[in-house]
């Protein structure tokens, strides 16, 4: 329990491993490299390409004239196109590109014909590229999440089928007994989407459901997309770069199983507090919230382990760009999860529903958590593929700072908008626009949040290509975020 | 990329830069000192844990039992009020008592949007587009009341024109099995609605009508409605209109103001 | 976790826990509800939309405007949904009632909303003046500007470019100037959509212009033209004229209506709900003003 007395200075079991290991991860590297880096690159366009969309979706609310006359890039086309490129093209790709990595890692094993999975991704692209390109020429489905319309749609369960079935190949071929933590998320994440994805399009498309279950399966897509698809993969990576960065053991094996058991179990069960107080069902709304508040179980735990295994390590966090990205992005998980309860309890949801708070949560999950848990994988992984260092410790900082303050920003001021808006939209005694235009001043605050994450993501794409070109440093040293101080603390990223 | 040459010294070389020394064997460094793959250490759970999951599921036990509202599919209301007790208010005004209150041209009306307003529409203009001809202002819902009769209780089919347009395509089913009464109160209400303006139509017209085309089979087609002539009222009863209502108006049947359909 | 079998029946086990427990049984509960009727079979509600209407509704879809405006009530002991008026007219609340699942049954998408950085749509084409209502729920779905309004239609360039209407747009009760559309009628939407801020000067909403076709004046003016004022109003010679999209678009707002009442929720609604003949909507009563 008490970890105070381990010291700074790394304990001696968690030295470099042996030749033949070291042999072996260079295999698996070498192996992962291309597909890895085809996944990183379209992640990163992606993101470069939601930015320039979340642009518009953010000046637009407070300045509604901008491009009015051009059909496409109406609000209303520009925002499901954001949603979309941000959740399948730039989250889905780097999820999968990094859960690629650890999968390999893990089983020990080399990544079988990666030109397959280099395949898999340009299907993937086509799939996000047509969907997005149906999504502004005016062929949205209408449901949240799942915009993209279906022959789009069709393209990316091809690709994910291409993706998918290199990494359970993967795992069948796995050496080594144990199954450690990182590849039950995996695992999971893997089963699960296919099956959320084909059950979501089957419910809505192909054998439509009635009327308002219609919503209702929707956003059970939705939310379990966002956990059990982004959530899985987001804790999985923690729990490999957490103990991996520090090198230490993960605190407690018990604390893994219920964390990871009763993640799966309650927050597949979210997603109707959503349409809190609908036309629905007063049980199935409840469920929700009930299994949303029991979602306190798998954050404590994990947020204890995780915070048991830093214990002692966190001025890591001053060096390891990997680690600080990555305890952010935990650290975020837990005030997700936590302002998720909050937020979904009738008596606050009739204040913040139909506000930008449900829009501050999207970005806390999306971004807050999984976004900078990504980030911190690309840091650790991107030099292992390219053998060269980060060029710019500089720039890695810009990156950490402008994203962090930026989503604390847009976080603060669309929950504090909602708040003010709810506020004013349940007084019937005020005009309706009164609503609007309360939560005016927020929105600009929020454009302003936004040109911050742009900054950080500009940064980080010149970064990330100068490292592709070969840019990089070539060194023994990583590339730390600030001077090492204590003796031996090279080892740390 | 020489995989199989791991350089073994472990030089700190902070600053040294890419290009100033390009020694391949350097290229491995990460993976040199990385650390082991990560491992599971078994603590036991903090009974301090184990309190908050208590209080987690106490929490949400609580919820669950509050507001699950039956688990009914109609307890909308999340405290499990009572929603069907509604239900005896609406059976009470939709009851036998207030039937017979309602005019003709009332219950025609419901009928009406019942059974006809999918294809005619409910403002009675039809569709153009898939073929149901206009009621209002038709000269056969606005003529003698014999022919929309026939038609009502038999059915039509084949090309049809009606206010100059020709409609193809659509079958119109027979309705005899509304029953005499709903087939009466249907073409009153046809008939004095959209600015129409005919006289009603009676129960007992549409029985014996309905005596007498009782050995025709089949549906009615363009030829055999125009063979009835465009004024002929049907018999039986006409003389009596019973309990008229606002669609009695006495007087002519002027031209229906047709609205221009485009 | 030992092994790897009850690793995979776990995760097999726990997402079709959810499956079954959100999806399937409301699916049982709720998934196959009919329009409800009265004893006779007849009165129907909900009916399906026309076909003009259900084009509108992808239009709808198509361009997001469900990302800010919202098509569900929530009930008057939660939220003050059913107490709100309309900011240009407040004779018809927002509703009367809190949506239920029956109001959607035909509504593919069904388009609930999640915000509300616009008014909610339950009700709108209820909110339509009276003599619109009847006709616009059929198939013309440009409810023909009402055969009133087109001879002023024609006039409109010419007449309206002379009296700046400013003030009309900023007081909240919009005391209609002749030739102006009538607040939630068709030509209302019509003019809305093409240019929000003439309508309310503080509305958020972008125009949607590339809905309507401009277009030279050919002998006369098209009946469904724009009256527009100020620096909207087209050159002379020029007219703007709604897209069939746009028809369509209209033609599905004013279908939305949730006034018809339902056994299952209790109705605020004082007169209408006595179910004597519920399709003459309450809007009827204030057709005179």
């Amino acid at each position: 329990m008490d970890a105070t007395e381990i010291p700074l200075k790394e304990p001696a079991v968690s030295v470099a491993a042996g030749d033949t290991e070291q042999v072996e991860r260079a295999l698996i590297d070498a192996s992962t490299r291309v597909p890895v880096l085809m996944f990183y690159a379209s992640a990163i366009a992606w993101l470069l390409i939601g930015t320039v969309l979340a642009g518009f979706v953010s000046f637009k609310l407070h300045a509604p004239d901008m491009f009015s006359n051009i059909s496409f890039l109406t609000w209303g086309r520009v925002r499901p196109a954001h949603m979309n490129v941000m959740v399948y093209g730039w989250a889905s790709m780097a999820g999968m590109g990094t859960a690629i990595w650890m999968m390999a890692r893990l089983c020990r094993t080399t990544l079988r014909h990666p030109l397959l999975l280099v395949a898999g991704a340009w299907f993937w692209n086509i799939g996000v590229l047509l969907g997005v390109g149906g999504i502004l020429a005016g062929d949205s489905t209408g449901y949240q999440w799942l915009e993209f319309p279906p022959y789009a749609a069709i393209v990316l369960f091809v690709a994910y089928v291409l993706i998918i079935s290199w990494a359970v190949l993967m795992f069948r071929f796995r050496r080594g007994e144990q199954i450690y933590i990182t590849q039950w998320y995996l695992l999971g994440a893997f089963l699960w989407f296919p099956w959320l994805y084909a059950a979501a399009q089957l419910m809505l498309f192909v054998v439509p459901v009635q009327g308002v279950l219609q919503s209702a399966v929707g956003w059970w897509y939705a939310n379990n997309l966002l956990f059990l698809w982004f959530g899985a993969i987001g804790l999985g990576t923690a729990y490999y770069m957490i103990p991996k960065v520090i090198g230490r053991p993960v605190y407690s094996y018990h604390l893994a199983t219920i964390g990871f058991w009763t993640y799966a179990l309650f927050s597949s069960w979210t997603g109707m507090q959503r349409l809190v107080d609908g036309p629905f069902p007063a049980w199935m709304i409840t469920a929700s919230i009930a299994a949303t508040i029991l979602t306190i179980i798998p954050v404590a735990t994990v947020g204890l382990n995780h915070h048991m295994t830093m214990q002692g390590y966190f001025p890591v966090m001053r060096y390891s760009p990997t680690l600080r990205f990555t305890v952010f992005g935990a650290m975020s998980y837990t005030a997700f999860s936590l302002v998720g309860v909050l937020i979904s309890l009738r008596s606050v949801a009739r204040y913040v529903n139909f506000t930008q708070a449900s829009i501050a949560y999207s970005h806390m999950g999306l971004y807050a958590f999984f976004t900078m848990v990504m980030f911190g994988s690309m840091y650790y992984i991107v030099p292992r593929l390219v053998e060269r260092e980060w060029r710019y410790a500089t720039l890695i900082k810009l990156h950490f700072w402008a994203s962090a303050y930026g989503i604390g920003l847009m976080t603060l001021m669309l929950l504090a908008g909602g708040y003010v808006q709810g506020g004013s939209m349940n007084d019937a005694s005020l005009p309706f626009l009164e609503s609007t235009q309360s939560v005016l001043p927020y929105l600009r605050g929020r454009s302003l949040s936004g040109l911050l994450l742009a900054a950080s993501h500009f940064v980080f794409a010149f970064h990330f290509g100068l490292m592709l070109l070969g840019l990089g440093r070539t060194s023994t040293v990583p590339t730390f975020l600030n001077p090492v101080e204590a003796e031996g603390s090279e080892g740390h990223i | 990329m020489n995989e199989q040459t791991p350089d073994r010294s472990l030089a700190a070389r902070q600053g040294t830069d890419y290009g100033e020394t390009s020694d391949v064997q350097d290229v491995h460094a990460a993976i040199q000192r990385e650390k082991r793959e990560p491992r599971v250490g078994l603590e036991p759970l903090s009974i301090w844990l184990i309190a908050v999951y208590g209080l987690a599921v106490f929490w949400g036990g609580i919820y669950l039992g509050r507001y699950w509202g039956n688990f009914s599919g109609d307890g909308l209301d999340p405290l499990g009020g009572p929603p069907p007790t509604k239900k005896a208010g609406a059976v009470g005004p939709g009851g036998g008592g207030e039937q017979a209150e309602l005019s003709p041209v009332e219950r025609g009306k419901k009928v009406f949007l019942a059974n006809c307003a999918v294809c005619h529409q409910a403002n009675g203009q039809g569709s153009a587009s898939q073929s149901y001809p206009p009621l209002a202002g038709s000269e056969f819902t606005t003529g003698g009341s014999r022919r929309p009769a026939m038609i009502v209780l038999k059915g039509l089919q084949g090309p049809v024109t009606v206010k100059g347009q020709k409609f193809g395509s659509a079958v119109m089913q027979p309705w005899e099995t509304l029953g005499e009464q709903k087939v009466a109160d249907v073409l009153t209400y046809e008939r004095s609605e959209w600015g129409n303006n005919a006289s009603p139509v009676t129960k007992e017209q549409i029985a014996a009508l309905r005596k007498e085309l009782a050995s025709h089979p089949a549906s009615f087609t363009e030829p055999d409605i125009m063979a009835v002539p465009a004024d002929a009222e049907l018999s039986g009863g006409a003389a009596a209109p019973q309990k008229p209502g606002e669609a009695a108006k006495p007087g002519a049947n002027p031209p229906p103001p047709a609205p221009p359909k485009t | 976790m030992k092994g790897l079998v009850s690793l995979f029946i776990g995760l097999f086990g726990t997402f079709a826990f959810s499956w079954l427990g959100l999806t399937l049984i409301p699916n049982f509960q709720i998934g196959h509800l009919d329009p409800q009727a009265d004893e006779e079979g007849t009165d129907i509600y909900p009916m399906p939309q026309s076909g003009m209407a259900e084009r509108g509704r992808r239009v709808y879809v198509a361009n997001g405007c469900f990302y800010c405006h919202s098509e569900q009530l929530r009930p008057d002991y939660i939220a003050s949904d059913l107490d709100r008026k309309r900011d240009l007219d407040p004779h018809p609340k927002w509703g009367e009632r809190r949506s239920a699942p029956r109001d959607y049954i035909f509504a593919r998408p069904a388009l609930l909303g999640k915000t509300r950085m616009g008014p909610d749509l339950a009700n709108i084409g209820k909110a339509a003046p009276a003599e619109e209502e009847s006709s616009a729920p059929a198939t013309s779905g440009s409810p023909a500007a009402s055969p009133a309004q087109a001879p002023s239609a024609s006039l409109a360039p010419s007449a309206a470019a002379a009296s700046p209407t400013p003030s009309a747009s900023a007081s909240p009760v919009a005391e209609t100037e002749p030739g102006e559309p009538r607040p939630y009628s068709a030509a209302w939407h019509h003019r809305h959509l093409y240019s929000p801020r003439d309508v309310n000067r503080d509305s958020d909403m972008p125009a949607y212009r590339f809905l309507y076709e401009k277009r030279p004046v050919a002998g006369e003016h098209f009946a469904d033209a724009l009256q527009l004022t100020g620096s909207d109003a087209p050159a002379p010679g020029w007219e703007i004229v709604p897209s069939y999209d746009a028809n369509c678009l209209v033609a599905y707002l004013m279908s939305l209506d949730q006034s018809h009442p339902l056994k299952e929720v209790k109705s605020g609604a004082p007169a209408p709900a006595a179910g004597g003949s519920p399709t003459a909507s309450p809007a009827a009563a204030k057709g005179t003003k």
